[in-house]
């Protein structure tokens, strides 16, 4: 899973970016309006965490933009306009949910879990595939209740192909959302990923389509 | 109105005054001069006069006859003179009725045709109100900048007691915590009062209470969209709140969002109109509010002091927004199982 955080205070950023990087998610951080709709428009994020008082280009007037040309990746709204009439126009502009600051980082990443987990279709917080059981909320997997130990890319490469259950991936796609928009990117090494999860999870527990990419059932 | 001059109708209607006025005087003047001849002239009526006496009794006589005559057009000059001066005097009457208007926040700027010596007078009051709306506008911006930028570096500290916390200082993360969620309610609170007090005395504001309690439902839905909530909206289109709109939002979301923090998974929204008030009912069928606890509840979360994180300040807020704008609140059982919030608020229809 690969969420984009769109905040101009540099701090902040940081330990947002850290704290997403530390659940398990792959973190792009824009830090004016102008970046984040470049990446918005360019990327695919599971998930983006905006700010609204952003240099260059305003959040509102992003967000508005985004909706209108039919983008439709969930937003949460992170800002410090707090007021009921701020809420009402944030939502009404399309964001998916709002939380003002200060906010405590484990409410915006429940939030943000609940959001992609929606986004998706998911109903439940815990994925299960057969005997396989993924949860969000402590990045944690399991197999026949025992825990499994997984790298972060073997992590989201699983937990994005279990959150779109039944539905064949390509290996671009899967690529496009694992990596952080400055790392380096291999498409064969999702096949090392798949392939290491397979030794860990089972050999049929992940299906090649052959041609298309990857399926859990 | 035809905008005559001011100052032609005034001068119109006063020199016709004046010679009504003179007209009737003269009348008064010579009939008392003359009432001795009037006397004679009663007394004597067929009495053969010398020429001179006899011009002098024709003109007595003709100026007896016209006298009544003469006092009805002097009255009747006197009235029209007043009824010129008393419309010439009207573009004030309208012009403070109008001020009134503006004062009472049932208009928004003198509205209105003057003539052409008040138009300025006019101009200057609506030009002045402009500036202070606009001065107004700028120091509650000034006040929100003030509070946003605040709350960001809240934001950035907030999350060191987090990490100060998993390096096993457990106590002193909950202090930085109660320090910064204090900040933070006295932050919301105060800059949500300085919004009411500058933007209620700005006049003419009107927001409808249907729109309003929608877009916050459609809030509400959303943030406890994992609860699955029932939040039903039952205001008529016509009633509206007779202030800003960003404050009839502030109250009506704090209201709704308690009443969903504790209804089980109604909450319902009605309206109605009492007089110069609009009273809007917020109930829920959570466990309802102990009615020795209603008092504490709408205070808590204000006093510096108070230490309960999270709780609270909503409802002191709402009564705070309130009581600037002259309306109330408080709270009862519902009928629906849970508490029932009665906040009433100067209101008017929209049209």
């Amino acid at each position: 899973m690969r969420i984009l955080v769109v905040e101009d205070e540099a701090s902040l950023a940081k330990q947002l970016t850290s704290s997403f990087a530390e659940a398990g998610y792959a973190v792009d951080h824009a830090a004016d309006g102008e970046r984040a709709d470049f990446l918005a428009q360019t990327e695919m994020y599971d998930a983006m965490v905006l700010d609204l008082g952003l240099p260059k280009i305003d959040g509102l007037t992003l967000l508005r933009n985004w909706r209108e040309a039919g983008l439709r990746t969930p937003v949460l709204v992170l800002t410090a306009r707090g007021s009921w009439h701020d809420k009402v126009r944030g939502i009404d502009g399309g964001a998916d949910d709002y939380v003002s600051k200060p906010f405590r980082i484990e409410e915006v990443l429940a939030r943000l879990r609940a959001l992609i987990r929606r986004a998706s279709g998911q109903l439940t917080p815990e994925l299960r595939a057969g005997s396989v059981a993924l949860d969000p909320r402590q990045s944690r997997v399991t197999l026949d209740g025992a825990p499994v130990k997984l790298t972060g890319h073997e992590f989201r490469v699983l937990s994005y192909l279990m959150h779109h259950r039944g539905r064949v991936v390509s290996q671009t796609e899967l690529t496009e959302h694992i990596y952080a928009q400055d790392s380096d990117r291999d498409s064969n090494t999702v096949e090392v990923f798949v392939a290491r999860l397979r030794r860990k999870l089972g050999v049929s527990f992940i299906e090649t389509v052959r041609g298309l990419g990857y399926r859990i059932e | 109105m035809r905008l005559v001059s001011l100052k032609a109708r005034i001068l119109f209607g006063a020199s016709l005054w004046t010679i009504g006025h003179f007209m009737i005087i003269a009348v008064i003047f010579l009939n008392l001069r003359h009432e001795s001849s009037q006397w004679m002239f009663h007394q004597r009526p067929a009495a053969p006069a010398g020429a001179e006496s006899s011009f002098f009794l024709r003109v007595l006589h003709s100026t007896a006859q016209s006298s009544a005559a003469t006092a009805v057009i002097g009255g009747l000059c006197m009235y029209v003179g007043f009824l010129q001066v008393r419309r010439g005097m009207s573009p004030i009457n309208q012009l403070r009725n109008r001020l009134a208007a503006v004062h009472k926040g049932i208009d928004a700027r003198v509205g209105g045709a003057y003539p052409a010596e008040v138009q300025p007078v006019v101009d200057e009051l609506n030009a002045l109100l402009d500036e202070r709306e606009r001065r107004v506008a700028r120091a509650v911006a000034k006040a929100g900048d003030l509070a946003h930028g605040l709350k960001t570096p809240l934001a950035v500290l907030a999350h060191e007691a987090q990490q100060v916390r998993a390096a096993g200082y457990e106590q002193l993360a909950a202090d930085l915590d109660q320090q910064i969620d204090r900040m933070r309610r006295q932050i919301d609170y105060h800059l949500a009062r300085a919004r009411s007090v500058a933007s209620s005395a700005s006049p003419g504001a009107r927001a409808s209470i249907a729109a309003s309690a929608e877009g916050i439902a459609r809030v509400l839905q959303r943030l406890h969209s994992e609860r699955g909530m029932l939040i039903e909206i039952d205001a008529p289109a016509s009633q509206a709140f007779s202030g800003q709109r960003e404050d009839l939002d502030e109250m009506l979301g704090n209201l709704l969002d308690n009443a969903c923090k504790w209804a089980r998974i109604r909450v319902k929204l009605t309206c109605s109109r009492e007089g110069e008030q609009v009273v809007i009912i917020v109930d829920d069928d959570g466990p309802g509010i102990e009615p020795s606890m209603r008092e504490a509840i709408m205070q808590r979360g204000v006093r510096a002091d108070e230490a309960a994180p999270g709780s609270g300040l909503g409802l002191a807020i709402v009564r705070e927004i309130a009581e600037i704008y002259e309306g109330s609140i408080s709270l009862e059982a519902s009928p629906m199982g849970g508490a029932r919030a009665r906040l009433s608020l100067p209101g008017q229809d929209l049209v």
